[in-house]
């Protein structure tokens, strides 16, 4: 027999060899392979065979004869013009998907702009300082036992230089503190400018890097504060004027004087995209103590400039070992937080105002990329779906000498068109909405894609990568037919329900249905917060800010309480959203001798329960037949001990919690560990925002105390007469302080601004998200429609039902619903869960949730689909079936 | 004479066709130097090596007959043509007039004495 070689190496061999040498070249293998095979036997005859087809591995053999019928490069410019033309008149002939193809495409790019410039606006921040790496910001994380720590960005004042002058890594220092100020030039304005100040010391000037334009970086020779303006703020406050020298007046609150501030420098504009972010710049006196380890320490807000390349770990550790073994406990130990992170991850900050929360950002960039994806799948699948009405158009194509570059290349011209409008509609969208996403931001964004060349352009190939990326696989797909079966008709009949459409379908709507289900909870959670029972009446209450009273407190309540409207009126050290209370105390727990328990303390007149709508549970509430309310003020005057043995003895109200965990069982008699005497047990009450468990707390009463605000009760709708009531009043008493009046309810909704956004967003990206999944089964079902149009003619000439019709051609898309319901709600209950883990009072996640979700995508589907199935169930059979 | 055009490898190709004239093909070609130089040498080098002499015109070709082992395909013969003539008779006088400049004490010197043989 004639003996063969191995019929895979022969297939390779083929496969290799060029096919006009075909016939010699292996007709030349084969003959030496049998030769071998005589010769030496089959074995070696196939090892030699072997080195023969990897010998066939050289550019001669293997190089493809040119077709001497070549068709044109798929990149000649004639090429090029043609896919052109063709291409938008397909687009144009097929107005109706071209419509769907845009409107999906552009919310989707829109989207996806809006979102990554929110980030990149976010990631830019404190990025522009030309010691960025090298600064940090002091962080204090005491520990509270267990496992339990507690982080603050303040730190003993006294810490970082004497941190500069143990390690030779520290390079410079300074304390930065954000205020909002007013300062007027005009000595009878009782408002002024709203600005924001930055307190810091005078080494700031060389670790921000500011650029001096007039005047001096130093501090003013006078015993007055100096400042230093940026452009822009002493263009609004002095236009057109030289502002050095001048002297400006800040609108006090805690201070009983209004000071004068000297203009002593004027800087460039300081960056907004930091959270530094200021107005003006006051430079106060650097004080160097010795740091101490017992008594009053001081805090602030303090930055560190390391060395450029400084291990900043080793640097931790070396600095937590030194503090450890100064203090001889190891409760408070200390972070270095790099100036770049601080923006995004300080939710442990409550104080700082300019931040924002890393999670949102990269909810927000998830949910937009989603919405793109979802964008990007109805284009694929719509392109797919319409592929058998572009499949003959390819086989003429190819018959005609077309090559499948050139079909490719035709396909994804037309892509590109449709990506080209939709990106310019998105664009156009962008630039008109970008003002509208500042304002539900509350700032301003500085790296936008209409403003910088750079992202732009960035934008621009990252579109062109999308599109190609996206235009490839059904051009891919068409391109791919034979032209033999496709111009017979012959098509598998399975193309128009392939298993990677409706994977697709499933996907799109599990993200629709997961994004629907976390605006539910979302907005339950937000809901919850807002009317949760807070132990204490929220409405109709005003609230005065902090000020000092200069004496003149009671005269002012006497003549608030004058006012009509005005039920009862509190002078008050704490206003509802002000934190936990005016002080914390730990104490020892009553139940574990070695364990320690906070508790806080609120204090005011003896109004304030009263005022507040506390409920008595047991006992009474203060009361001026008793001697509650001592003079706290004058007492600490005199002395901090004689103070704190005036308080031991001081009547008190608690919360039912600190009275629980306190373990009072009798009233009126002094209680060590609560430092007073309890006379009353009201409710508890949230003293702090629902992101706080509740507080056991502690409520004392003082007299004339010189600082503090005021809450006040007023009478349903009296609120607006009131409010103008204390103005007047404001002008007589204190005409030169600033008045800041609030609803505290309104306040109390302040709290929850990050929720109501994210509620917001979600409930924007949930009908966003359906839209679009609808946008894409719309088109779906247009194109089965279409398809089956002959089919369903000859079911209707043969007495099929309107409603069997539409039953028929909505089947596979309710299936496809169906499941992704199935597929999203484990995933998004998991998620939801795993969000709602974060706050102490949280909202059941209950089954009509999901009910309710799945059905309103049910509803939505079966609306968009049977609004087509039933024009086609409806449809004279006539008219498709006439023509063939 | 550009002596480049004519590769070590191609030369002994195309003397082998001379030689094996008027049967000449890629298998026999390859046999021959297998035989001759007892190292294995694949079709396809010999193929590549006589399709480069051809596009230079040393070698013409034409397809011949087809056999059982060659599982009905046609091989392709070729002959060396004048002008491939032509280049290995230079290619061989340029070594002759080369051999013959050696002195008869080098020779011996590398161990090569042709008066003894």
């Amino acid at each position: 027999m004639q003996p063969f070689p191995p019929r895979w190496l022969d297939k390779l061999a083929t496969r290799i060899c060029a096919p006009h040498l075909r016939e010699e070249l292996l007709g030349d293998l084969h003959e030496r392979y049998a030769l071998r095979h005589r010769r030496t036997g089959a074995r070696k005859a196939n090892w030699f065979f072997i080195r023969e087809v990897s010998a066939l591995l050289r550019p001669s053999i293997m190089k493809r004869k040119p077709s001497p019928y070549r068709s044109p490069s798929a990149f000649n410019p004639e090429m090029l013009r043609n896919y052109f033309k063709i291409g938008s008149r397909v687009l144009l002939k097929n107005s109706n998907y071209s419509l769907i193809h845009v409107t999906g495409l552009s919310i989707g790019l829109w989207a996806c702009m809006m979102v990554a410039t929110v980030v990149i606006d976010s990631l830019s921040y404190d990025r522009q300082w030309s010691r960025k790496d090298d600064i940090y910001r002091i962080v204090s994380v005491n520990k509270m036992g267990g496992d339990l720590t507690e982080r603050h960005n303040s730190s003993p004042s006294n810490l970082a230089p004497e941190l500069q002058k143990m390690y030779a890594e520290v390079e410079s220092w300074s304390s930065i503190d954000n205020q909002e100020m007013h300062f007027k030039t005009d000595p009878r304005d009782s408002y002024g400018i709203e600005t924001s100040m930055l307190t810091a010391d005078t080494m700031v000037s060389q670790m921000l890097d500011f650029k001096l334009l007039a005047g001096s970086l130093e501090r003013s020779t006078q015993n007055r504060w100096s400042l230093l303006v940026t452009r822009s703020y002493a263009a609004k406050m002095f236009p057109g004027q030289n502002p050095i020298g001048r002297i400006i007046h800040e609108i006090p609150t805690f201070s009983s004087e209004t000071a004068p501030y000297e203009i002593t420098g004027l800087i460039e504009d300081l960056p907004y995209n930091s959270h530094l972010r200021t107005d003006v710049v006051r430079l106060k006196r650097t004080k160097i103590e010795p740091l101490i380890n017992d008594g009053m320490i001081m805090f602030g807000i303090n930055y560190l400039m390391l060395k450029p390349g400084t291990d900043i770990g080793a640097f931790t550790q070396k600095v937590n070992a030194w503090y450890a073994r100064f203090t001889k406990a190891g409760e408070r130990q200390f972070e270095f937080q790099p100036l770049k992170d601080i923006y995004l991850h300080s939710d442990f900050a409550q104080a700082q105002k300019v931040q924002a929360n890393a999670g949102t950002i990269y909810i927000f960039a998830g949910v937009a990329l989603l919405l793109l994806f979802i964008a990007c799948v109805n284009f694929v699948n719509l392109s797919t779906a319409k592929a058998f009405t572009r499949v003959k158009e390819a086989g003429v194509r190819k018959i005609l000498s077309g090559s499948r570059s050139q079909l490719v290349m035709q396909l994804l011209t037309e892509t590109l068109l449709l990506f080209g409008i939709s990106v310019g509609i998105a664009a156009f969208a962008y630039y008109f909405t970008l003002q509208s996403v500042e304002s539900f931001l509350g700032h301003k964004l500085v790296l936008t894609f209409t403003s910088n060349f750079l992202m732009a352009a960035a934008a621009i190939f990252m579109f062109s990568l999308t599109a190609l990326l996206t235009g490839l696989y059904p051009a891919w797909i068409i391109s791919g037919f034979k032209p033999a079966n496709t111009l017979r008709g012959i098509l598998s009949a399975t193309w128009g329900q392939s298993g990677l459409r409706k994977t697709l379908v499933v996907a799109q709507f599990s993200i629709s249905i997961i994004v629907l289900l976390a605006t539910i909870v979302v907005w339950q959670q937000l809901d919850l917060m807002e009317h949760k029972e807070l132990g204490y009446d929220k409405n109709n209450l005003i609230s005065i800010g902090q000020i000092s009273w200069n004496g003149k407190a009671e005269a002012f309540k006497n003549e608030i309480q004058r006012l009509p409207g005005v039920v009862h009126s509190s002078l008050a050290q704490w206003l509802p959203t002000e934190g936990g209370g005016y002080m914390q105390r730990e104490v020892e727990d009553p139940a574990h001798a070695n364990r320690r328990i906070r508790v806080w303390y609120i204090a005011g007149d003896v109004d304030l329960p009263e005022t507040m709508g506390l409920k008595l549970v047991k006992g009474r509430m203060f009361s001026n037949r008793f001697a509650d309310a001592i003079n706290a003020d004058s007492l600490q005057k005199e002395g901090f001990e004689k103070f704190e043995n005036a308080q031991m003895n001081q009547n008190s109200l608690m919360t039912a919690s600190a009275a629980k965990i306190l373990g009072i069982k009798q009233l009126d008699i002094p209680v060590k560990n609560a430092h007073s005497v309890p006379v009353g047990v009201v409710g508890d009450f949230h003293n702090e925002s629902l992101y706080e468990a509740i507080k056991p707390t502690i409520l004392l009463a003082q007299k004339s105390s010189n600082y503090g605000g005021m809450l006040i009760r007023v009478q349903q709708n009296t609120e607006p007469q009131v409010a103008a009531g204390i103005r007047n009043l404001w002008k007589q008493f204190f005409p030169d302080k600033l008045l800041v009046i609030n609803n505290v309810e309104d306040q109390l909704l302040k709290q929850y601004e990050a929720e109501s956004k994210l509620h917001q967003l979600f409930l924007f990206f949930s009908g966003l998200t359906m839209f679009l999944s609808a946008l894409g089964i719309f088109g779906l079902v247009v194109q089965a429609a279409e398809q089956r149009a002959k089919e369903v003619g000859i079911r209707k000439v043969l007495g099929a039902s309107v409603a069997g019709i539409v039953g028929l051609i909505s089947k596979d898309f309710v299936k496809l619903v169906l499941i992704s319901i199935v597929v999203a709600s484990p995933l998004a209950w998991y998620a939801l869960q795993k969000w709602l883990e974060t706050y102490p009072y949280r909202t059941p996640i209950n089954w009509w949730v999901f009910a309710v979700t799945g059905a309103a995508v049910l509803l939505v589907t079966i609306a968009t689909v049977s609004f087509q199935a039933i024009r086609a169930a409806t449809a004279d059979p006539v008219r498709s079936l006439r023509n063939e | 004479m550009r002596r480049s055009d004519l590769g070590e490898f191609e030369e002994i190709v195309l003397l082998a066709v001379a030689a094996l004239a008027p049967g000449a093909y890629s298998v026999s070609v390859a046999e021959e130097l297998e035989n001759e130089t007892g190292q294995v040498v694949s079709t396809g080098a010999v193929h590549a090596a006589l399709q480069r002499l051809e596009q230079k015109g040393y070698l013409s070709s034409h397809l011949g007959e087809a056999t059982q082992e060659r599982g009905g395909r046609r091989k392709r013969l070729f002959t060396v043509t004048a002008y491939g003539g032509k280049i290995l008779h230079e290619a061989r006088s340029v070594r002759n007039s080369l051999w013959n400049r050696i002195s008869p004490a080098e020779l011996s010197n590398m161990g090569l004495d042709f008066s003894n043989s």
